[in-house]
């Protein structure tokens, strides 16, 4: 197999996380990272400041927000339905 | 087909849209929240998704990927008449941030690898919620759509209609611009020392 540099790591490293690479070049990244500790620690910030932004940027929305669009899809439907002869 | 049967087929697709499309609304309203950065927007703008959707949806295709339709439909709704609204200037530039810019900025203070991310960890999340909304429109859909939604590159070239390539070279310097004002913030609140 060949190897691939540590330059080579941390420009693919973004889309490796994101699971981005084909299959081979994932694994050849993969088996750096075991080997290689100061890629291993740019690769864990990365990953970690990933998981970071993602859970902190859920907002909930307020339960009232369901029932407010199905009442708005209803009323667009009974809307279209006039067209309807009852 | 006859009217009865019309009416039928009608109340089968809005039964189906409400079962699809309505579990999806959590993390439409998520990102609604990010683009418009305010509640109230972001319910209007999460409605407005599913009844432009509601009235799409006997055009959209079974099977195929609804998830990231429904985005699209938000994203461009949110583009042309709520950015509008909140007279965002469009921007298009973000100042060059170096690679591994907060990694950097931790290791030069000598904070231990380990511990590197639990400054940010400790922040409220407002202000990574902040961070992340400060960014110029084009960035912050792209950062957004792929890191909080989890959505891949080839969908969110499909969600933004940009090519691929477009879509990395957003994310890129998207995730860069992100990072340095994540680093303001920490400064800001004092958790590094200068």
């Amino acid at each position: 197999m060949s190897k691939i540099s540590c330059e080579e790591v941390l420009v693919e490293i973004e889309d490796f996380l994101h699971g981005e690479l084909d299959p081979p070049r994932a694994v050849q990244l993969a088996d750096h990272l075991v080997t290689c500790l100061p890629c291993f620690e740019r690769a864990e910030f990365q990953r970690k400041l990933k998981e970071i932004v993602r859970s902190k940027c859920h907002s909930e929305a307020p339960d009232h927000l369901v029932w407010r669009v199905r009442m708005a899809i209803r009323t667009e439907h009974a809307g279209g339905g006039t067209e309807e002869p009852t | 087909m006859s009217q009865a049967e019309a009416a039928s087929a009608s109340r089968e697709l809005e039964a189906r849209f409400e079962a699809e499309a309505l579990p999806l609304l959590q993390g439409l309203y998520s990102a609604a929240f990010r683009l418009t950065r305010n509640a109230a927007d972001a319910e209007d703008l999460v409605q407005e998704t599913f009844l432009r959707a509601y009235r799409g949806f006997h055009q959209f295709e079974p099977g195929t990927n609804l998830k990231a339709w429904l985005y699209r439909i938000l994203t461009n709704t949110f583009i042309n008449s709520y950015r509008k609204k909140q007279r965002e200037p469009q921007t298009d530039s973000l100042d060059e941030t170096e690679d591994w810019y907060l990694f950097s900025r931790m290791a030069e203070r000598g904070t231990e690898p380990s511990a590197e991310t639990s400054v940010i960890e400790s922040l409220p999340d407002e202000d990574v919620q902040d961070a992340l909304s400060s960014l110029p429109e084009q960035f912050r859909i792209a950062v957004l759509l792929a890191d909080v939604e989890g959505f891949s590159y080839k969908e969110i070239a499909e969600i933004t209609g940009v090519p691929i390539g477009t879509v990395m070279s957003r994310l890129h310097r998207g995730r860069k611009a992100l990072e340095k004002r994540l680093w303001d913030v920490v400064r800001e609140r004092g958790l590094v020392k200068d």
